[in-house]
């Protein structure tokens, strides 16, 4: 595999997360990630689905028990913004591992830096620069980012933040 | 509008399996010639050869990119403008 930069990363990942909403058909926020990964896109019938758990030990983590749907792997008692980041988050396990995933060569280009490329890839799922363009267009402001998306403040600010930046290039 | 014709297809390309059939089978001429990108380009795409799918997307948005870098840098005032002759600026307005 060629190396690639982070912002090359960036790139590809937000257009692979901008392919997710599109199939969904989300014209406005909050994003339907959880009804993605209960009723996926034929492709991947094997590759998606929510399993409850009570654990102390993980948000959140996708597993493929052999021979088995694969799932993400989700503790019960997270707060609605945080659970929705963290599906999103492993979704790209998901993708990744799957058939089409593997077919695309998604493994080794994104393998290498997996945990930072899934949040970056969920913040692009959760709030795609297409639907925060227009949430700016409206008057929206950067504080109203975590309430209108849904998810964490944190994430929220980040990206506001990178809405900004390729906005300007 | 070549960049959004990129972005388009990677998009495609995670929810529509004919995208990577078509890379992996040598047929990316029947892909690229649909999408709004110069002859150049798309002959640069055309012939663009790559272990993978993804790694083709990574050298494909390298090449968009440059060559939107250098339309942008085409479209820019050039430094000698104002000091050709024949344009309106009289000896003092240089001057000063």
């Amino acid at each position: 595999m060629i190396p690639i930069t982070r912002e090359e990363r960036q790139w590809f990942l937000r257009n692979l997360a901008q392919g997710l909403v599109d199939y969904m058909g989300v014209v406005e926020p909050p994003v339907p990630v959880e009804d993605l990964l209960r009723n996926p896109p034929p492709l991947y019938d094997s590759d998606f689905g929510v399993v409850d758990m009570y654990s102390n030990l993980w948000d959140a983590t996708f597993a493929r028990p052999p021979s088995q749907r694969g799932s993400i792997f989700v503790r019960i008692d997270l707060e609605p913004e945080e659970r929705r980041f963290v599906l999103a988050r492993e979704t790209l396990s998901a993708l990744i591992t799957s058939k089409h995933g593997r077919a695309m060569g998604l493994f080794d280009l994104l393998l290498p830096n997996l945990r930072e490329s899934a949040e970056y890839f969920a913040s692009c799922l959760l709030a795609p620069t297409s639907l925060i363009g227009a949430y700016h267009e409206q008057g929206g402001r950067g504080r109203g980012v975590a309430r209108t998306f849904r998810i964490p403040q944190s994430i929220a600010l980040r990206c506001w933040e990178d809405f900004a930046t390729i906005n300007n290039k | 509008m070549s960049m959004q014709a990129l972005n388009q297809l990677v998009a495609r390309s995670i929810i529509d399996p004919s995208v990577v059939q078509s890379f992996s089978a040598g047929r990316m001429e029947e892909v690229i010639s649909e999408l709004d990108f110069s002859n150049d380009m798309q002959k640069r795409l055309t012939r663009l050869e790559a272990k993978s799918w993804a790694e083709y997307a990574v050298i494909a948005y390298r090449y968009v990119k440059a060559a939107e870098e250098v339309t942008v840098r085409i479209q820019l005032p050039s430094p000698l403008e104002g000091l050709l002759p024949g344009q309106d600026r009289t000896e003092d307005e240089q001057a000063a």
